[in-house]
């Protein structure tokens, strides 16, 4: 069996050689988690309320191919057809701020 | 389970998407990294990747590619295959359970398109090669 490691360990070094990289690295993790959980939610409701994705579509005046392919394809959404879509399947969409940490604090206050 | 992630292999000991790595910014490489993760995480047919993992299609079928946005609008490119099968035809190729195959990166500034000749030298190529031996050539 192969050793199937190699890109675990480039990206180890990387978070450990660059701070940048890490930095970024760690930016990029909570904003792909964000949009992914926003899709995912999306189509969950979707199927806990018995909607297929064309008439759904039909809801918020858009073609099927388009909400198709945002729900099972990878794509950048508009936050408008995202905000169409949670209106529809009775959602709203909500900016919770985080618990600021005490080490942001202290820099926001020096 | 989540899946593995291997990098191609040259048949002279070249690794085509460790140098396409090497050659990006870091936050680049950070971003398709990240990406990597989260599809791992949630593999097709999953939404994961935060809109940056797509499905290709025509001549690119069978293939995903990573798309990110570099320093002055620069397009950054990372071409991958999904391996999967029964843990016997896993088993085959040397992998103990999927894996997400990246193949090579491209790089363009921004406007222009790869032509299907790049996408053949680059990436099919490369790819049929991979895909013509058993057990697969991976990075170690």
């Amino acid at each position: 069996m192969h050793d199937t490691g190699h890109h675990d360990r480039r990206l180890q070094r990387r978070l450990r050689e660059s701070p940048e990289f890490r930095a970024e690295f760690a930016r990029q993790q909570r904003e792909i988690a964000a949009i992914d959980a926003v899709i995912n939610t999306l189509d969950e409701l979707r199927t806990e309320r018995n909607l297929t994705k064309a008439r759904l579509a039909r809801e918020i005046g858009k073609n099927e191919a388009s909400i198709r392919r945002l729900l099972t394809a990878p794509v950048n959404p508009e936050l408008r057809t995202v905000v169409a879509l949670a209106d529809a399947l009775d959602a709203d969409v909500r900016i919770v701020p985080r618990k600021r940490s005490a080490a942001r604090r202290k820099t926001q206050v020096a | 389970m989540p899946w593995g992630v291997v990098y191609y292999r040259s048949a002279d000991g070249r690794v085509p998407a460790d140098e396409f790595l090497d050659r990006c910014p870091d936050k680049v490489e950070a971003t398709i990294l990240a990406v990597l993760e989260a599809v791992r995480r949630a593999p097709p047919p999953a939404f994961s990747g935060g809109g940056k993992w797509e499905a290709m299609h025509g001549t690119m079928g069978g293939y995903y590619e990573i798309r990110v946005t570099g320093p002055g609008r620069r397009q950054y490119r990372l071409f991958c295959r999904l391996e999967n099968g029964t843990p016997g035809e896993l088993a085959a190729r040397g992998f103990p359970g999927p894996q997400i195959v990246v193949v090579n990166g491209m790089a363009k500034p921004s406007g222009k398109l790869f032509s299907d000749a790049d996408y053949r030298r680059h990436v099919r190529r490369l790819a049929d090669e991979y895909l013509s031996t058993l057990p697969r050539r991976i990075a170690v």
